[in-house]
Formats: structure tokens, C-alpha cells, sequence
């Protein structure tokens, strides 16, 4: 194919802005490295994604978790509780919280970002674990 | 906020660890639930507490980052997923199983065939043959320290009937150390070649088993040793194995030469 020069240096200029373009994309995906916090209504697609029945999810008192916001339900007949902080130290730093609120029943309290999970079997609906490692899986995906 | 955070954290933990520690037990990873609580596996592979203790935990778990993992044979429990076959001893990446930045190197010491729900860590030097991943690398002093101990777990799983992976034992790789264990059945009759015994530089006597070795074996659930079992290598993965139940420091550097 022939090309004239200014049709050259036209093609020239619109691969460099894409090459920089696409260059400045990649750096901006990368830059971000923090784990990527799923709020709650993209975890209800996940778990329903995963075939799991989950129940609306409403407002928790956020104060049992030292939170900034909760909002708890049922998923396949297993509490969840999942809280918003300010920041995703204060997420890990709630883990234990999370854990005194699972109690005596079989559960788990995971921070990613800025979220904490808090997964607790108090009707022993689940007693194999695999209601709840199909919920927690989903949250750490 | 964070300060309230910490507070109430601090609070928790001051009255509601020692509720939760008598309680409660940390589990990372699949584990046998005991009999008493219905018998099975637990299939939840994130970080979990039951209020249940495990069992045999001396020599079925390793502590890792204060959660107890289970390193035993999970097909022995009933676990249905996914299996990957092994043969003798070899290491265990446990952050790359459960999927977190510890760095953790333990070490499997189940006798002849057995299975794991995970595939070896890429970095580890265990070789697919014979439809089973053999560890070809050397053993740490680490693993040394932990026979002892660890040596037992085949006790445990003498009693349970469960179908084993079925390895040809001949297609074993070589730099594979360890013992051929045989199923209770008659084996046809081959020829044994000689074992060297030899001496490394750490004072531990090892036999080095002659290239094509062969094993005669015509008595019913023998078990063989072949090779000297160790080779002790002081200059890598001694610092893998972290603090813990059993005094062990936090591991750094690369692993598994």
C-alpha cells in the first residue's frame, strides 16, 4: 500500500496516541494494586451467580462491628453480615470483631479493602462447609 | 474512627478471646470434621473457626499464622473434589494452598501413595510420573527436625480403608527418596541390586540407591526402604519453617531447590 507523507505522518501520530494511550490504561490498572472491595450488591450476584439463595439484605447496626455501615441477611440459610470501614486497615482490624459476633457456631470474619464478610451458621444449616465456602469464595474472588 | 476501632478491638480481645480460644478453634483450608460432630470433611477453604478442637492435630496440622491446616489425606475423610496423587514424602507450599503471603513451607510425611486436594506449588521440585508427583529435590533440615514428630501420621490412617492412588512404583523418578510401600498383595518376584551406603556432610549416613534400582518384594504389606530417606542441605529452605506451635522461625528466601 502507498501512503502520501502527511497520510504517514497522520497514521504515525494516531498509533503513538494510541501506543501512549494504552500505555497510560495499563499504568492506571496497575497502579492500583489494593484489593478490590465487592460492595454488597455485586455479592449478591455473585452468590446467586454460585446458585446460593440469598434473602435482602438490610441495615445492621454498624456499631457491633465498629463499623462505618452493615448490611446482614441469609444466604442459603447461613447469616451474613457485610460491613463498610474506612479504610482497609480498619477492615483487618475488625476480623476479630467479626469472629466474637460468630460465637459459638461454625463461621468466618474475611476483610478485603474496605469490606469485612462475616459468615455465621447459627441454624447449622451447613454442616459440610460448602454453603459457606461458596459464600466466602465469591467475596474473595 | 480507627482509634474507636482499635478500643473496641482491644475490648474484644481482652474479654472475648479467652470466651472465643475456649471455644472456638482456626481452621485455613479443607480438614476432617471429627466423628463426634458428624464425621466428614469441612469443605470451607477460606479462614474459619468451629467450636470443635481438631483431631490428631500433632501430626495431621500445621500451624500457620495461628490457624490450624490440614496436611494429612483428605480422600481418607470422603472428600470428593479435587485430588491430586503423590508418592512418600515431599514439602507443602501452605501459602500458595490457602492463597496467602506467609510464606510457609511445611512438609508431608505420609508413607507410599496417598492424595492431596491441591497440585504442587510450580516452584517445588516434584515430578508427575506414573500418575503421582514425587519430591526429587533435598529435604531441609527442617524436615529432619520434624520426623520425629510428624513420622506418626501413617498410624492414623493404618485403620481407615480408603482406595489409595494406584502408582506404579517402578516409574519412580530418579533423585526420588524415600520408601516403596506395598499394598497387601502378592508382587511378582524382580531382582535387587545392591544399595550403597554412603556418607554426606552433615554426619547422616544416607544410602544412595543404585540407578535402575529394583525391589523384590513377595510378602504382603512389606514396606522397603530404598535410598537412605535424606539428604540434608544446610545451605537453602532451613529458615522456610515459621514460628509457631513448634518453635519454628519465619521462613524468607526462594524455596524448594
Amino acid at each position: 500500500m502507498m501512503c502520501f507523507p502527511a497520510a504517514r505522518y497522520r497514521l504515525a501520530s494516531m498509533l503513538r496516541s494510541l501506543v501512549l494511550g494504552s500505555a497510560l490504561i495499563a499504568v492506571a490498572a496497575c497502579g492500583d494494586d489494593k484489593p478490590k472491595s465487592p460492595d454488597a450488591d455485586q455479592l449478591v450476584t455473585a452468590w446467586r451467580a454460585a446458585k446460593l439463595e440469598v434473602s435482602p439484605l438490610t441495615e445492621v447496626d454498624a456499631k457491633t462491628y465498629a463499623a462505618v455501615s452493615c448490611r446482614g441477611g441469609t444466604v442459603s440459610g447461613v447469616d451474613v453480615v457485610v460491613c463498610t470501614y474506612g479504610s482497609g486497615e480498619d477492615a483487618q482490624a475488625a476480623q476479630d470483631i467479626g469472629l466474637t459476633a460468630v460465637g459459638e457456631v461454625t463461621g468466618a470474619a474475611l476483610a478485603k479493602g474496605t469490606r469485612l464478610l462475616v459468615v455465621m451458621d447459627r441454624r447449622k444449616v451447613d454442616p459440610s462447609g460448602r454453603t459457606i465456602d461458596a459464600i466466602t469464595t465469591a467475596f474473595r474472588k | 474512627m480507627r482509634t474507636h476501632i482499635a478500643a473496641l478491638a482491644l475490648l474484644v480481645i481482652a474479654l472475648g478471646t479467652a470466651h472465643a480460644d475456649r471455644k472456638q478453634s482456626r481452621f485455613v483450608g479443607i480438614h476432617p470434621i471429627p466423628k463426634a460432630q458428624g464425621g466428614g470433611i469441612c469443605h470451607i477453604q477460606a479462614p474459619h473457626v468451629h467450636v470443635y478442637a481438631p483431631v490428631d492435630v500433632k501430626v495431621q496440622y500445621r500451624d500457620h499464622e495461628g490457624w490450624n491446616h490440614f496436611v494429612g489425606d483428605p480422600v481418607a475423610y470422603g472428600w470428593d473434589g479435587p485430588k491430586h496423587s503423590y508418592y512418600g514424602h515431599h514439602p507443602i507450599a501452605v501459602d500458595v494452598v490457602v492463597g496467602d503471603d506467609h510464606h510457609d513451607t511445611e512438609y508431608c510425611y505420609i508413607e507410599g501413595p496417598h492424595y492431596h486436594a491441591w497440585a504442587p506449588a510450580a516452584e517445588l521440585k516434584l515430578e508427575l510420573r506414573g500418575g503421582a508427583y514425587w519430591y526429587v529435590g533435598d529435604f531441609p533440615t527442617a524436615y529432619v527436625e520434624g520426623k520425629p514428630t510428624y513420622d506418626a501420621i501413617d498410624v492414623v490412617y493404618q485403620p481407615i480403608r480408603y482406595e489409595r492412588p494406584v502408582v506404579t512404583v517402578e516409574v519412580a523418578p530418579p533423585g526420588w527418596y524415600g520408601a516403596i510401600v506395598v499394598a497387601p498383595a502378592v508382587v511378582p518376584v524382580r531382582e535387587v541390586r545392591e544399595v550403597r551406603p554412603a556418607r554426606v556432610q552433615a554426619g547422616v549416613e544416607v544410602h544412595i540407591p543404585a540407578p535402575s534400582l529394583r525391589v523384590e518384594i513377595a510378602v504382603p504389606s512389606v514396606q522397603i526402604g530404598i535410598g537412605g530417606g535424606v539428604i540434608v542441605s544446610d545451605h537453602h529452605d532451613h529458615g522456610h519453617r515459621r514460628g509457631g506451635k513448634h518453635g519454628r522461625g519465619r521462613g524468607h528466601g526462594k524455596r524448594g531447590h
